[in-house]
């Protein structure tokens, strides 16, 4: 299979849990060998969407499609898709050899003994485990117990794995190792990982690709620059969590929100008129500043918050709207401000992004 | 201040209870070593002695005084209770397992099963033996008719702790097991079962116990052939001398025993327990 091949298909998969519908007609093709990231709030369906794919649960309607084989009806263990709880869910009563050699033990397939141990030695040298093979789960970290459940999948060697928040459970420094880990195994071992994730900088980062689900429909999909600097919904923008949104009202191509009428060039359909402008592309100006690069926004300082890289500012507007300004500290340090002191925010119109519910022009 | 006073209250009361839970045993224990034959189930102990364990297993010279006549009864109620015990513990784990997934009608169903252990023993005996004799017409027999008795009994037992410890059991680790290309049945067999291992226990040991010395139901259902506690019944209503408190030391020793198992198994099974506890907490 080359890359462009689906490796599975989601065909109208809709899935409710009384009047609540967690999957609603979802449609989606993805690629083979990539890594694909499912962001979604906690809440949109996205671990619902997992377990229907892994045969966990069925779907009410619609097919999976896998491989070029319709498995809707097969059973989880027949499926050969890979799963990753965020719990671990090791084997508490196996060593962590045994609970990686499961699968090959107790399989349909015949596995020798000798071959038991040589793949189960691959795989625990893979994920850099060598020496724990005869602990046992309570043993181990958290961080271990994530590898051992990776490698539990992995030595399956599986086409497709399902990773349900695999960092969630991890500290802050683990999780950015693994995510780096995740990927270097993956890239490997020619299989594709769908990953889900409530953290739109984890999605950004990992996946080849990003979809977004909310409310049981995914709602964008794409590259994660794509998703990143277009987003195609004021839903979208606000999941990544990089974007002032601010409601108004459009008409005849001029946008009326709280920092006056600004005149659109382009809008992107949505059911609300929102415009977006990115954190770090709002500038901040002293009150009394002539020559702006577009609108004005009048804002008093809150705090700052420091990043390493970045200090995000917030302020807040008379309508008592949060307003955050990222400065990237490569464009030299930031001005000195003083907390509860008015400035102006401003940005280049150009760079904004207008959703409305009357396509302009 | 308050507990200064009730904690020696609540002690001595808590001393007061445990007497009278053991009070009965100790009397028991302490005129089995009457001497014989002469000597009765009575204060004073004329002279310590062993005769009465002796003559249990008919180690001593004939005398006025049978053998208890227990050997084919204890055979036939250790017989009845592991049988029970074995169905009991299989449906128990069986009916838990499917009360997981909700059903439609699983509330009446769980009502029809506990009511099994609600029911009063001799309404249930009596109906089943009136059942089989006069409506199928069957001979009620202790390994038949009682032995449903003693399932109909313990069963809602086992039914229950195994729901108390599934109603806990963190499912995941099964979609592990499947997501590996392993059969339910495998993964119930290597991953659920041996993770369940300790409530099975308990609902084993439940179903023994209460079969073991199961009274009311079994006096009706059982026919002919008796079990042990009806052959002792039958001896107290004739006269009653230290064998049979011989007899009930033994007895009582013989459940310590089994709970000793029960505990080492236990202790080693919790052990286990814990570590996937553990593994829950850090998720």
């Amino acid at each position: 299979m080359t890359r462009s091949d689906p490796i599975f298909r989601l065909d109208g998969i809709t899935r409710s849990y009384g009047p609540l519908v967690a999957l609603d007609h979802i449609d989606f093709t993805a690629e083979n060998n990539s890594y694909i990231a499912l962001l979604g709030p906690s809440g949109s369906g996205k671990t619902s969407l997992l377990r229907v794919i892994a045969g966990f649960e069925k779907p009410d309607s619609g097919r999976i499609w896998f491989q070029g084989r319709d498995i809707t009806d097969l059973p989880a263990h027949e499926r050969g898709i890979g799963f990753v709880f965020q719990n671990f869910a090791l084997f508490p009563h196996l060593t962590i050899f045994e609970n990686i050699a499961f699968g090959l033990r107790n399989g349909p397939v015949k596995v020798t003994e000798a071959e038991i141990t040589e793949r189960v030695r691959a795989n625990i040298e893979m994920v850099g485990l060598s020496g724990l093979e005869d602990r046992s789960p309570d043993q181990i970290s958290g961080g271990q117990k994530q590898r051992v459940a990776l490698a539990r999948s992995l030595v399956m060697q599986p086409k497709l794995v399902l990773l349900d928040e695999p960092l969630g459970a991890l500290d802050a420094n683990l999780r950015e190792r693994m995510q780096t880990e995740l990927r270097a195994i993956r890239e490997r071992l020619n299989v594709t990982f769908l990953h889900v994730t409530g953290s739109e900088t984890e999605a950004l980062a990992m996946g080849d690709k990003v979809a977004v689900l909310d409310q049981g429909r995914i709602i964008q999909y794409g590259t994660p620059d794509e998703i990143y600097d277009s987003p195609n919904s004021s839903d979208v923008a606000l999941f990544l969590n990089r974007y002032n949104l601010f409601d108004g009202k459009l008409q005849n191509g001029t946008f009326r929100g709280s920092f006056g009428a600004v005149s659109v060039p382009a809008v992107r359909a949505n059911e609300r008129d929102v415009y977006a402008v990115r954190y770090d592309r709002t500038q901040i100006f002293d009150t009394e500043t002539a020559a702006l690069p577009g609108p004005a926004l009048p804002a008093r300082f809150l705090a700052s918050e420091y990043l390493g890289s970045s200090i995000i500012f917030l302020f807040e507007t008379a309508d008592h709207k949060t307003v955050e300004v990222d400065h990237h500290l490569s464009f030299g340090e930031p001005r000195e401000m003083t907390v509860g002191q008015d400035y102006i925010l401003s940005w280049d119109p150009e760079q904004a992004i207008v959703f409305g519910k009357e396509m302009a022009r | 201040m308050e507990s200064k006073i009730m904690k020696p209250v609540l002690a001595v009361y808590v001393g007061l209870f445990i007497l009278f839970l053991y009070g009965p045993f100790i009397v028991l224990g302490i005129i089995s070593f009457q001497q014989g034959p002469e000597g009765g189930p009575q204060f004073p102990i004329i002279e310590w002695s062993t005769y009465w364990y002796r003559h249990l297993f008919g180690m001593v010279p004939p005398s006025r005084i049978a053998p208890l006549p227990v050997g084919d009864a204890l055979i036939r109620s250790l017989t009845l209770a592991f049988m029970t015990m074995v169905t009991a513990t299989v449906l128990g784990v069986m009916a838990a397992q499917a009360f997981r997934k909700h059903f439609r009608g699983a509330s009446v169903v769980f009502y029809l099963i506990v009511l099994g252990m609600m029911v009063p023993g001799v309404l249930t005996g009596l109906g089943i033996s009136l059942l089989s004799n006069n409506v199928i017409g069957i001979d009620r027999n202790w390994w038949s008719t009682a032995f449903v008795a003693h399932v109909v009994y313990t069963f809602p037992f086992a039914f229950l702790v195994m729901l108390a410890i599934l109603n806990r059991f963190d499912a995941s680790v099964e979609e592990a097991s499947w997501s590996l290309g392993v059969s339910p049945i495998t993964t119930f067999r290597k991953v659920t079962f041996p993770l369940i291992f300790p409530g099975v226990l308990s609902a084993m040991l439940f179903a023994f116990t209460l079969s073991f010395d199961e009274f009311p139901r079994t006096l009706f259902a059982s026919g002919r052939d008796q079990t042990l506690p009806l052959a002792i019944y039958g001896t107290f209503s004739v006269e009653i001398h230290p064998n049979i408190f011989a007899f009930g030391v033994l007895t009582t020793l013989f459940s310590f025993a089994l709970l000793a198992v029960y505990g080492i198994l236990m202790a080693l099974s919790v052990r286990r327990a814990k570590r996937m506890a553990m593994q829950e907490d850090i998720a």
